[in-house]
């Protein structure tokens, strides 16, 4: 589909090249209320590529996309228990079988299991904070240098200013018509053809 | 372009039953650019001014640092029996003061004290640039500075292994996590505010750093997800470690057998002083910064900083009923060292170190009963400070006159700071100025996110309803 006819066709701003390809159809909504009725329209026409934009995360949004849970609170457990037990074989194996300390004839062994308990609360905190901050930033596909919504001038100044949907033309149900109508349809404003940019 | 987020206050009468958190009504957009009016506005005169007076007592407190590392800790004051002196003691009161921030960005985030939001941001930041400070002498303190590596249990072929029963290592552990821990937090918590920093910055520089520090975050669906689960998890993982630290600090001296060090009130001795020392703290930034930044007024609000000082007011209080029983056991066990060290804690040759710390500990934090006293901010200002100075000398108290006054008469002493001693610790408040003054100046002092998502009208009116 050429960009020109995208715009004389259904009088669709552009953003970013009109010589590269089509990435995705975007939109703008004042409220989280009108995000949240485009989405339903959008699960309806039985879309599944397209992806919600809000300056702070919106109550229900997830459900109203249908996201499952996060699997983060899995890995940070994950994190977690070999956390534990990497701090217990760092402090056992040294301690009890290669380097035995006896200080005032007391011997460090597996009966003096309380005096290694701080070390493997912190280390297991630690561990687990680094995982959950890991995790965070890879699951959300971060960090990266650019997005093809950074074309897009409305979203790339001030996302800050407004709830955006993108519908993305990999989408099997995608049509410009049938995406751009259902957006109006739910009361968007600035739906733009949003193409990637020139180099 | 004329698009607007809600801003109607539609719900601000139904939710009158709490104070609004954001005074005058004010909308999202009306915060972000208030928040955002800070980094991106011309650097006002007086941040030059502070930054350059921080700046230099950090030169300073360096400059002595690099003296006492080439030369030895003889430098300092601390000697046989007060080993343990300036050193320590700062150590612990920085430590300590940075677990009022963990307070109230973990603990009142997860029991939803709404009322914390703005304050958290700082107040993080707070506890991430005084563990900095506490950080400096744990590792100059042990004399060899290029031996700290010991302390990591590296394999090395010397067959020296680190002792893991030994407080003192529990410490590097507990430390370097809280430090890792808070850091996250708070770079973590602020990733979505500096990707708006980006989305604003009219600068090639500006927009390729926070472009950078925001890692690429586009605040979509699934990384708010993510975004949230994660900062629900290191908001209990932070609890946690507001327990533990103080714990293992106060082990350092508590697991010895030295009078006046070894009892077992001495976590919570330590955390109760230290959420208090905090509380103290937040509010010595939080109320000049206010009155600096005007546009701050109805973010900040009277009503906030009372909160906190109602925290000052328990912790005070708990440290207070803390000293009270410390003398009744030492009274109660009829143990003669015990009665002995605490008799010359108020007697003896450093008693004013002691009379000092309970003389403010005991009496400003009950000032704050008062709603007349907790609601004049340079009231409270000035307060706060000298809640700090009360809490430097308890610090000194418990670490040093302790150690005065120990078992044999023979091996009792006094302790007297030497230059170096004072310059290197006004250079750890020159430290924290500094890193606060920059925190100020470059990125969000506020998390707008949270903010704004608990503002009234920002959220679907039927969430979870038809959805």
């Amino acid at each position: 589909m050429s960009a020109s006819n995208l715009f004389h066709g259904h009088h669709l701003p552009v953003a970013g090249s009109d010589k590269k390809p089509l990435q995705a159809i975007g939109a703008r909504f004042d409220t989280p209320d009108a995000l949240l009725d485009a989405v339903r329209l959008l699960r309806e026409g039985g879309f599944t590529r397209y992806e919600c934009y809000t300056p702070y995360p919106v109550h229900g949004l997830d459900r109203a996309m249908r996201l499952p849970k996060s699997v983060l609170s899995l890995l940070v457990l994950g994190g977690g228990v070999s956390a534990v037990l990497i701090a217990l074989s760092m402090e056992l194996i040294p301690s009890c079988l290669i380097y035995p300390l006896v200080v005032d004839g007391k011997p460090v062994d597996l009966n003096a299991l309380p005096m290694f308990v701080p070390i493997v609360v912190a280390l297991t905190l630690m561990i687990a904070a680094v995982t959950a901050v890991i995790g965070m930033i890879v699951l959300g596909g971060m960090p990266r240098w650019n997005h093809p919504m950074f074309a897009w001038d409305l979203f790339a100044k001030d996302a800050s200013r407004g709830f955006f949907v993108s519908v993305e033309s990999t989408d099997r149900n995608f049509s410009v018509r049938g995406v751009t109508e259902l957006l109006h349809a739910a009361g968007a404003g600035d739906v733009t053809a949003i193409h990637l940019e020139e180099n | 372009m004329s698009a607007t987020l809600p801003t109607e206050p539609d719900l601000q009468g139904s939710a009158s039953l709490r104070p609004p958190q954001v005074l005058n009504g004010r909308g999202p957009l009306w915060v972000t650019d208030a928040v955002c009016s800070i980094v991106e506005g011309k650097t006002p005169l007086w941040w030059y001014a502070a930054i350059a007076l921080s700046g230099s007592l950090a030169a300073a407190g360096g400059a002595c640092i690099l003296y006492m590392i080439c030369t030895g800790v003889g430098v300092w004051g601390s000697n046989s029996p007060a080993f343990w002196a300036w050193d320590i003691t700062n150590f612990i009161f920085w430590v300590s003061m940075a677990h009022a921030g963990s307070f109230i960005s973990a603990v009142l985030f997860l029991t939803r004290q709404k009322w914390s939001l703005s304050v958290s941001r700082a107040a993080e930041a707070m506890t991430v640039f005084a563990i900095v400070c506490a950080g400096v002498y744990p590792a100059i303190h042990i004399g060899r500075v290029w031996y700290v590596w010991f302390l990591a249990p590296i394999p090395n072929n010397f067959g020296m292994w680190p002792n893991f029963s030994s407080p003192l290592l529990w410490d590097v552990f507990a430390v370097t996590s809280y430090l890792t821990v808070s850091s996250l937090f708070w770079f973590a918590g602020m990733v979505p505010d500096l990707a708006v920093l980006r989305d604003r910055a009219t600068t090639r520089v500006r927009k390729f750093c926070y472009g950078i520090a925001s890692l690429g975050w586009l605040g979509t669906a699934r990384q708010w997800r993510h975004y949230e689960m994660m900062y629900v998890v290191l908001a209990g993982l932070t609890s946690v470690l507001v327990v533990t630290v103080t714990t293992i600090v106060a082990s350092d001296c508590a697991t010895s057998v030295i009078p006046g060090w070894h009892a077992t009130i001495f976590p919570f001795y330590f955390m109760v002083g230290a959420v208090y020392s905090g509380s103290a703290t937040v509010l010595t930034l939080l109320i000049p910064l206010r009155a600096l930044y005007p546009q701050l007024k109805d973010l900040i609000t009277p009503a906030q900083l009372e909160k906190v000082g109602m925290l000052l007011l328990m912790m005070g209080s708990c440290v207070g009923y803390v000293y009270v029983i410390e003398l009744f056991n030492a009274w109660y066990s009829s143990n003669v060292f015990e009665r002995g060290a605490f008799w010359e804690r108020f007697t003896g040759t450093a008693s004013w170190y002691a009379i000092t710390c309970l003389s403010i500990n005991l009496t400003i934090p009950q000032l704050f009963w008062f709603k007349r006293v907790r609601t004049c901010l340079p009231l409270v200002f000035v307060l706060a400070i000298l809640c700090n100075v009360g809490m430097w000398f308890e610090r000194f108290m418990i670490v040093t006159t302790s150690l005065l006054h120990d078992f044999l008469p023979s091996a009792w002493g006094n302790f007297h700071p030497s230059i170096v001693d004072i310059v290197t610790a006004v250079g750890t408040v020159g430290i924290f100025f500094t890193l606060f003054l920059l925190f100020i100046r470059f990125v969000p002092i506020m998390s707008m996110n949270e903010l704004k998502a608990s503002l009234p009208g920002t959220q679907p009116h039927h969430s979870g309803g038809k959805h």
